[in-house]
């Protein structure tokens, strides 16, 4: 599956997760000052609620881009995996119920999530939840409540393969962020070694030691890994949807044996 | 699935059974027979499926589910800061 994933991104990339990462980039960012103001805040952050609450804001608004920016991406994903070529601009046509469906999930999906923050076990669930939000998004053909999240429960019986998307992507994207922050301090130390630069300011700026720089790799990790992370979800539920299918068939063959035998 | 073996057509009495409708579990011939979602329905009854739909209206629908939507954002925001201050108190 991850081979299927690397094929579709490798098909889809150019543009759509230029698309992506474009639309997500001001969500991800938003979100790094938000945390970094009330890491800032510490215990006083209680007292600042209305500054943070213009800032939570401007994440939300941010966050109706970024999925619109994903649903575009998921669906690049699918006409790339059923067709083997790029997908022109059909991809920006997502139907109207699919892209409701998914605005619906998404939303959902954060608000379970900042709930689940406060257990941190139940993180590795929102997430796996949000993944089959955004593979699902196109088989939603009823606008409502129930019919996307009843796709969700259905395809979340896949809960090893999940699981396993989850453990690798949380892998990638911590080696993600690792290599960032060392593709910055080599960056600095070839400026330093060779183009003679005078870099003692931007080694405290580029030091994994301050916060503001360690939350922004940890964002340009996200955004490195989102396009993967999207592509293999759309892939789970195509295969798993294949699957189902197939193993109809396998029954009714089955029992036409049966029948024929007697 | 429902056994179709030595069964006929609904539609096409001369034709043996390939699959039955999941909704009238009527035995069907692959020509009759459409799968959707998994599951085979034959031509009435996914003709009575989809014009379920349409009445639906599922503009009305998208906006419904919308506006549901920009409410929950709108929690999210508040959920976000009350969640975020308690976790910057423990750091």
């Amino acid at each position: 599956m991850l081979d299927e994933t690397a094929d579709v991104v490798r098909i889809a990339a150019a543009p759509w997760a230029g698309v992506l990462i474009l639309t997500s980039l001001p969500w991800l960012f938003l979100q790094v000052l938000f945390f970094n103001r009330l890491l800032e805040l510490g215990d006083e952050a209680t007292h600042y609620g209305n500054a943070l609450l213009s800032t939570a804001y401007a994440v939300c608004f941010a966050f109706i881009l970024a999925i619109l920016g994903r649903a575009i991406y998921a669906r690049a994903c699918r006409f790339a995996a059923a067709t083997g070529t790029t997908p022109g601009k059909e991809a920006f046509r997502v139907p109207p119920v699919a892209l409701s469906s998914y605005f619906f999930t998404a939303t959902l999906v954060e608000l379970l999530f900042m709930i689940m923050t406060l257990t941190f076990a139940g993180i590795p669930l929102a997430i796996m939840v949000g993944g089959l939000a955004i593979g699902t998004m196109e088989l939603n053909d009823r606008a409502g409540i129930r019919p996307p999240l009843r796709l969700i429960v259905r395809y979340a019986r896949n809960a090893r393969l999940l699981s396993a998307l989850f453990f690798i992507f949380t892998l990638a994207f911590g080696i993600a962020w690792i290599n960032l922050i060392a593709a910055f301090s080599a960056g600095l130390w070839l400026a330093s070694a060779f183009g003679g630069l005078e870099v003692a300011q931007w080694s405290v700026l580029l030091s994994p030691s301050n916060r503001l720089f360690v939350l922004l790799t940890a964002a340009g990790a996200a955004a490195v890994i989102e396009p993967f992370w999207i592509a293999a979800n759309v892939i789970l539920v195509r295969k798993a949807g294949t699957e189902e299918s197939g193993e109809e068939l396998k029954l009714w063959f089955r029992e036409l044996q049966a029948e024929k035998a007697r | 699935m429902p056994r179709v073996a030595n069964q006929l057509c609904a539609n096409h009495p001369q034709r043996s059974a390939f699959a039955v409708c999941m909704t009238c579990k009527k035995a069907i011939c692959q020509e009759c027979a459409t799968q959707w979602d998994g599951i085979y329905h034959c031509a009435s009854c996914l003709t009575a499926q989809r014009k379920a739909v349409v009445h639906r209206s599922p503009l009305l629908g998208s906006v419904a589910v919308l506006v549901l939507s920009l409410i929950l954002l709108f929690a999210g925001a508040h959920l976000m800061v009350r969640t975020g201050a308690l976790i910057a108190g423990l750091f």
